[in-house]
């Protein structure tokens, strides 16, 4: 194979094997920042005829790509062509996902299907893999071809940094990655720790929380529960220890730590300000500022950065590893024609969550865009989102608790603030219930 | 609006609608808030006698379907005398409620379909609900409210469905009510109708309890009134 020019204009001379190596571990390890170009040929071929009016691309079918598409049809119809460009054949939600791990429904209710909002709404679905991102021609670049685009919304979600932990490593990286799979990134991963809490018999079990921001704040705390459930109910002879790198547990701290004191004791140890210093995958040891822990197996979840693609658009903040926007339109501050939607970018005061990606997805990036491509005020038109955040923290009967957190627009500021939290830590089976329709009511909304 | 702010609009409205013929009168259409009268639809109880303004206890809530078989509506007497109000929506504009019915004036209806995601009273579960005042909602800690445990929507059933807090978009779609001697009737629904969405994305729930979209679409003349606790398995608060 000879040279080949990559994204950043760079000339590298791979061979077939090489090609192989890099192709491998990338799979393998999304976090191992491998210029995923030098994989990928950049097809000359447009996958579409020219738009009528103004296109709209949008890279990544998660819960802000889904809600983004289906709310500027509904709001534009044929006024605007919308593509929407996903890599995976099917939708899994990380939401609930948790629920899942604990046995309390079943797959089907985390599955969902491109298709159908796609044709119901009218926008193109279009099933490829990214490979590059061309800011100044405004091309998307993908394994069957480009699209041009007049807009782009970036929702590449979250990608794994496990080079904080393990500085250039790669085969101690990838050991981890493999054995301790993390789970916040719907997929494989999750079956895979699905298996080793269902199997677990006797022993330690150690889980750590990622260092904040990461994805959806009360998720480990809620998947603490869950596995303990699991344990509790197979009477699992040992422990979960959970490793905080934070001093508490936040939030809902009061709800977390009742169930752990009510349901779970002597199952779940709540280890504060752990810090992972580092990570032993082979002897299996972590590492912390409160001590080291030998475990049998493990949950090990590492930092989380803005995803790959926004890496390889170029805008993300190296020094946060996330998206810096404008607070109310979401629009890159390096690029206003590329919104970030989802849990890439980084606004003060938003949580990365299913719910929060859907809201300011559907208040504020909808609205911007919709008002731009009607020639008015994007800053005016964008609307205060919500963000409602159910944990299951019982699996016998099925208790929950909940945030909801209600923001308002600070036209002065030009900032989102917080209004109001609510906060319900007595756990409840209504709660449960509630969690269940909160969920099926937004995948209704993505998905019809 | 001024002279120059509706230029503005109009010509922001043309360009627009230049691109896209729909897009104009998708814009005009969602504007619109105004009376919708359907059939005239009397409350009855269950033993088929028409329901009294003075049966409806200011402790409970009910449940009843109009104006089409398969839409479901709470049933609220709010205890005091509700005047009418004008409803804000997000984009301004506003629309005037006529306030409660019956003698005290304080009996009101709305659509039990969540303006959010659609959530509404199944034989299940009931997650929308009215709070009266001895049932506070744990959410904004008091009652006389309208609440939704889904994604806890709150809606203000005093002042034609607003919206108190949380992430509806625009208030509950109202009911309105008329009452005739000592009897009670549903002629219309108020405000923005959610019963395209509703039959749209509950299709394969309403089969199953109506056999059909067409049997569950079918505008009702007659309501039976029943307290939600009668008509779900569980109440779902919050």
């Amino acid at each position: 194979m000879g040279a080949r020019k990559l994204n950043g204009g760079a000339i590298m001379n791979l061979n077939r094997r090489d090609l192989f190596k890099i192709a491998g571990t990338g799979a393998v390890l999304g976090a191992v920042h491998v210029p995923s170009t030098a994989c990928a040929v950049k097809s000359a071929n447009s996958m579409l005829p020219p738009a009528k009016g103004n296109r709209v691309v949008i890279i990544g079918g998660g819960w802000a790509g889904m809600t983004a598409a289906k709310h500027l049809k509904k709001e534009l119809g044929d006024g605007v062509d919308v593509v929407l460009i996903e890599k995976r054949k099917i939708f899994m939600s990380c939401p609930i996902s948790n629920v899942w791990l604990g046995g309390l429904v079943d797959m089907e209710f985390l599955m969902h299907d491109f298709h159908t909002p796609a044709a119901k709404y009218g926008y193109t679905f279009i099933n490829a893999t990214v490979t590059d991102i061309d800011r100044d021609k405004r091309k998307v670049y993908t394994t069957e071809g480009y699209v041009d685009y007049d807009y782009l919304i970036l929702a590449p979600g979250i990608r794994y940094n496990y080079d904080a932990w393990f500085k250039g490593d790669k085969k101690m990286a990838q050991l981890c990655a493999t054995n301790f799979p993390s789970a916040f990134i719907p997929g494989s991963e999750h079956l895979a720790l699905k298996r080793k809490v269902h199997n677990f018999e006797e022993g330690t079990f150690v889980m750590t929380v990622p260092p904040p921001p990461h994805r959806c704040p009360p998720a480990p705390y809620e998947r603490a529960a869950m596995i303990a459930h699991v344990f509790k109910q197979n009477e699992v002879k040992g422990k979960l220890i959970l490793l905080d790198p934070k001093d508490t547990i936040k939030p809902k701290g009061p709800g977390f730590r009742r169930a752990y004191e009510e349901l779970y004791l002597g199952i779940v140890e709540y280890v504060p300000k752990a810090k992972v210093k580092e990570v032993d995958p082979v002897n299996k040891v972590i590492r912390t500022t409160a001590g080291d822990f030998k475990f049998d197996d493990a949950n090990i979840n590492p930092p989380h950065q803005a995803g790959d693609l926004a890496w390889k658009a170029g805008l993300v903040n190296p020094k946060t590893g996330w998206c810096d926007v404008n607070p109310l339109t979401l629009q890159s501050k390096l690029d206003p024609r590329v919104f970030v939607a989802g849990d890439a970018s980084s606004v003060k005061g938003f949580p990365k969550s299913g719910d929060m990606a859907h809201n300011h997805t559907q208040n504020m990036v909808v609205k911007a865009l919709v008002a731009l491509l009607k020639g008015k005020d994007p800053l005016e038109a964008v609307k205060a989102p919500t963000n409602t955040c159910y944990s299951m923290v019982n699996g016998d009967p099925k208790e929950a608790i909940v945030i909801n957190v209600l923001y308002d627009i600070d036209r002065k500021k030009k900032a989102p603030v917080k209004k109001k939290v609510n906060v319900i830590n007595d756990r409840s089976s209504q709660l449960a219930r509630s969690t269940f329709e909160w969920a099926k009511a937004l995948y209704r909304d993505m998905f019809g | 609006m001024d002279r120059r702010g509706f230029i503005k609009t109009c010509t922001a409205v043309a360009a627009a609608s230049l691109a896209s013929p729909s897009f104009f009168i998708s814009s005009l259409r969602a504007q619109e808030v105004e009376f919708k009268a359907y059939k005239k639809a009397i409350l009855l109880k269950k033993d088929g006698t028409p329901l009294k303004p003075e049966e409806i206890d200011p402790e409970k809530q009910y449940l009843f379907f109009y104006p089409h078989r398969a839409t479901p509506c709470i049933l609220a007497n709010l205890g005091k005398e509700i005047p009418p109000a004008e409803v804000k929506l997000s984009d301004g504009t506003t629309y005037r409620w006529p306030g409660g019915v019956g003698p005290k004036k304080s009996i009101v209806a709305y659509c039990a379909i969540c303006p959010h995601q659609l959530s509404y009273p199944t034989p299940e579960f009931s997650f929308i609900n009215y709070y009266p005042e001895n049932i506070p909602s744990k959410i904004v800690k008091r009652g006389g409210v309208i609440q939704c445990c889904a994604h806890l929507s709150v809606f203000d059933p005093a002042k034609g469905g607003e919206v108190i807090d949380g992430p509806a978009p625009f208030p509950l779609t109202a009911i309105i009510l008329k009452q005739e001697g000592d009897k009670l009737y549903a002629v219309g629904t108020l405000g923005k109708e959610l019963y395209e969405d509703f039959f749209d994305v509950f299709k394969p729930d309403l089969r199953k309890l109506y056999k059909s979209s067409r049997k569950a679409k079918k505008l009702v003349d007659k309501c039976e009134v029943v307290e939600v606790e009668e008509y779900a398995k569980e109440v779902i608060r919050c």
